[in-house]
């Protein structure tokens, strides 16, 4: 009867040294915040599922776990996207951040300007934007080869010569200074027709003679072929448009330099030719862009 | 003469592989397109479609049999969901999803609802026209019997009532997996979202009718597995 | 600061796409409009297609092997598919959108018409035969008016589909309401919602208009409800 007791009593003692240190340990871990998961956003044309990829691997393969949304939409969606926390790092475009979003009063007149104007309303916000890249893309103006011979058309301002003018450009253009708002009062095209784009290419409106001109971005493999020309922009309308990744404030300083320093080495590698190289490779070569990313970087050393 | 180091400024731009000009010039299909992407790009759809598809298809097989059996056991009751059903079909698919976005925003959840949305109805309608096909003798003599209510309800009544049950089961699962299409529209999942990659990318034909013929196959396919399920749970039909 | 509101989500949105409605009648008009040509080209055009040969193989008995398969196929067609596909048909927007409609459109009304005119009592039939009626009125005189309802409910469900589908033709250029719908960016949220309801009633309005139909046709006959 005694020993019975005894038994109970040992495994009770046991029990209870074995738990002592599970919870301590466990208390021990609860004390410290969890960290927060970096979820990387991105637009919704092929250069943006590039850059998300680029950024996506760059961080994992220093061992950051990164979560990923794709096809968010254009900046006001995926900035509503970040400021809502579905996402906290996205790579954005300075000039559209700078202009469309912070609806800066005087255009910035250099690419150094318009990075501090859009850092600045980030960090207002709680965000802050890492380094910006080499390369930019910013809208332009393109039409076929044969209309800028056949008006003379060298630059945007050349447009005034011709009667009946038509931009396709992306659903927002028309709001935005940076665009078709720009054309019409900065270069004085009143009588522009706006076609909005959907699914369709830009380059298959332009081919089929629908607009006279369109928005082909200037990193698109598109521009690297002789039947399209895109026209000088010579009032800058169309702003400067590096890229920098909008990132929130904690991720910062949750990650602190490992993160800032794995992302700007990879920003910095991103020249013009690169990204065209890339986008090349997914839009015309057909690859995929996690592929593509991953050549890139490995060929880097960042991956 | 000296030679200077080279800076190595720039970075590297590898040798992504050039296209076959099957895919660079976009030919009608490029075999060579889909057996590269098929592990990257195709299964995956597939995968998210057929996931998508079924659990919109168990849900409201679920919802739609709970619903049924109500309106079997109170006749009143079949009035109102049935105008609500008319009601929710008639509401074009994207519309729908769109109409759930502001509530359950961009997510599986809004895709999910909206797919067991349209199940429910068909469903619903054929499980309560099946139970209410079984002839009245047959119940009757149930009961008599001796079967209670609920005895002669999963032994007699939901046998008979399989063939039209199955054959909602199959124009539910064909139209889920059609209307599942349309869920890239909110999330970027399904073999819709090919589909508009391939739109997007100067209508690049392989990818959209690889990724639009699995959507048709997988559609027959599941209305011939369905078929046979069927055979297989009424074999008195074919004796 | 100013910037863009934020569409968050929430039940405020709904009020906001009635005002959305209510602020943009003629973008709504021109989009309807627009939804409604497309919609209702492929309508007709299925119209005539299917339903004279859905009648007059369910008149001659023959062909239910290709009725329920055609029935089955359509199901099986994913309306995005078709839209895409249609890409390559022609350069033209509107052919191409019309034609995938078109093809959505056929199976319902086919098996219908099929169904609806085979599915007539066979001793009513008869009887009409023994009393000496020709063919092509026993068809217009007998079976056509008692299948109507079915015939009926076919060219509902082909309306139905075809007006929410012509929705996704906007990815292929089609216009229409599912412009607004496709389109966040320009209309946010409350037009997208605005828009879904505005489509939404159109097919409402013709799923209406066909029972409205079937009510005048069927009320002199019996019907084989």
């Amino acid at each position: 009867m005694v020993r019975k007791h005894a038994r109970r009593a040992v495994k009770a003692a046991f029990a209870v040294a074995l738990a002592i240190p599970i919870v301590l340990g466990g208390t021990a871990n609860a004390g410290t915040t969890a960290s927060p998961t970096i979820t990387v956003g991105t637009k919704n044309f092929t250069e943006a599922f590039v850059l998300g990829q680029l950024y996506k691997q760059a961080l994992e393969a220093k061992g950051f776990k990164v979560g990923y949304k794709e096809n968010i939409g254009s900046s006001e969606l995926i900035d509503t996207a970040l400021t809502s926390g579905k996402i906290n790092f996205y790579p954005e475009y300075t000039g559209v951040l700078a202009l469309n979003i912070a609806h800066v009063k005087k255009a910035p007149k250099t690419a150094a300007a318009t990075y501090a104007a859009a850092k600045a309303f980030e960090e207002k916000r709680g965000y802050t934007m890492l380094k910006q890249t080499p390369f930019f893309d910013a809208d332009s103006f393109t039409v076929l080869t044969k209309t800028a011979k056949k008006y003379g058309l060298t630059k945007i301002s050349d447009l005034k010569k011709v009667s009946n003018l038509s931009y396709a450009g992306y659903p927002e253009c028309d709001k935005r200074i940076t665009c078709l708002l720009g054309l019409k009062q900065i270069y004085g095209l009143k009588n522009i027709k706006f076609v909005q784009l959907g699914t369709i290419p830009v380059t298959k409106l332009i081919d089929s003679g629908k607009v006279i001109g369109g928005d082909v971005f200037t990193t698109e493999p598109a521009l690297a072929n002789p039947k399209y020309t895109a026209l000088i922009d010579d009032k800058h309308i169309y702003g400067f448009q590096n890229v920098a990744p909008v990132v929130s404030k904690k991720v910062v300083s949750a990650y602190g330099a490992k993160f800032t320093n794995a992302v700007n080495a990879l920003s910095a590698k991103l020249t013009n030719k690169a990204m065209i190289a890339m986008n090349k490779a997914v839009a015309v070569d057909k690859k995929t862009p996690a592929a593509v990313a991953k050549a890139f970087l490995q060929a880097n050393g960042l991956a | 003469m000296i030679t200077l180091p080279l800076l190595a400024n720039g970075p590297v731009i590898p040798n992504f592989g050039a296209g076959s000009t099957c895919e660079t010039e976009n030919h009608f299909f490029c075999t060579g397109w889909v057996a590269d992407h098929w592990s990257d790009t195709l299964q995956p759809a597939l995968l998210q479609h057929i996931k998508l598809a079924a659990i919109a298809v168990a849900i409201g097989f679920v919802l739609a049999f709970a619903a049924a059996l109500v309106a079997y056991r109170y006749r009143r009751a079949d009035q109102p969901i049935g105008l609500l059903s008319d009601f929710l079909y008639t509401i074009p698919s994207l519309a729908l999803f769109q109409l759930l976005v502001p509530l359950t925003g961009l997510s599986v959840t809004t895709v999910e609802i909206a797919l067991v949305s349209y199940t429910l109805l068909i469903l619903y309608r054929n499980i309560l026209e099946g139970l209410r096909g079984v002839p009245a003798e047959v119940r009757e003599s149930a009961r008599g019997m001796g079967l209670t209510r609920l005895q002669s309800l999963v032994r007699v009544e939901l046998p008979l009532a399989v063939p039209s049950i199955m054959a909602g089961l199959r124009i539910a699962t064909v139209s889920t997996i059609s209307i599942a299409t349309i869920a890239a529209f909110v999330i970027p999942e399904g073999l819709g979202r090919p589909i508009f990659i391939g739109i997007g990318q100067d209508v690049f034909k392989t990818e959209i009718i690889a990724a639009g013929g699995l959507a048709i196959l997988l559609a027959l396919a599941a209305d011939a597995l369905l078929v046979l399920l069927g055979r297989a749970l009424t074999p008195w039909r074919n004796a | 600061m100013i910037r863009l509101l934020a569409d968050s989500f929430s039940w405020g949105t709904f009020p906001d796409a009635i005002r959305f409605i209510a602020d943009n009648p003629g973008l709504l008009w021109h989009k309807s409009v627009q939804h409604m040509e497309l919609s209702g080209a492929a309508i007709g055009i299925a119209l005539l297609l299917a339903l004279p040969l859905g009648v007059v193989l369910g008149h001659l008995r023959r062909g239910s092997f290709v009725a329920i398969s055609v029935s089955n196929l359509g199901r099986a067609l994913p309306s995005l598919v078709l839209i895409a596909f249609a890409l390559f048909v022609s350069g033209h927007f509107f052919v191409n959108n019309m034609a995938a409609l078109v093809v959505l459109g056929v199976p319902p009304i086919l098996t219908n018409a099929y169904f609806g005119i085979e599915d007539v009592d066979r001793n009513i039939v008869e009887a009409a035969r023994g009393m000496g009626m020709s063919g092509r009125d026993i068809l217009f005189r007998i079976e056509l008016p008692l299948a109507l309802p079915l015939i009926i409910a076919g060219i509902r469900i082909a309306a139905v589909f075809i007006i929410a589908t012509a929705t996704i033709a906007a990815v292929a250029g089609g216009g229409g309401l599912g412009d607004v719908i496709v389109n966040q960016a320009t209309y946010h949220l409350s037009g997208v919602v605005g828009a879904s309801l505005v489509v939404s009633l159109l097919a409402f309005g013709a799923a209406l208009l066909l029972a409205l139909v079937r009510k005048l046709l069927t009320r002199p006959y019996v019907s084989a409800d």
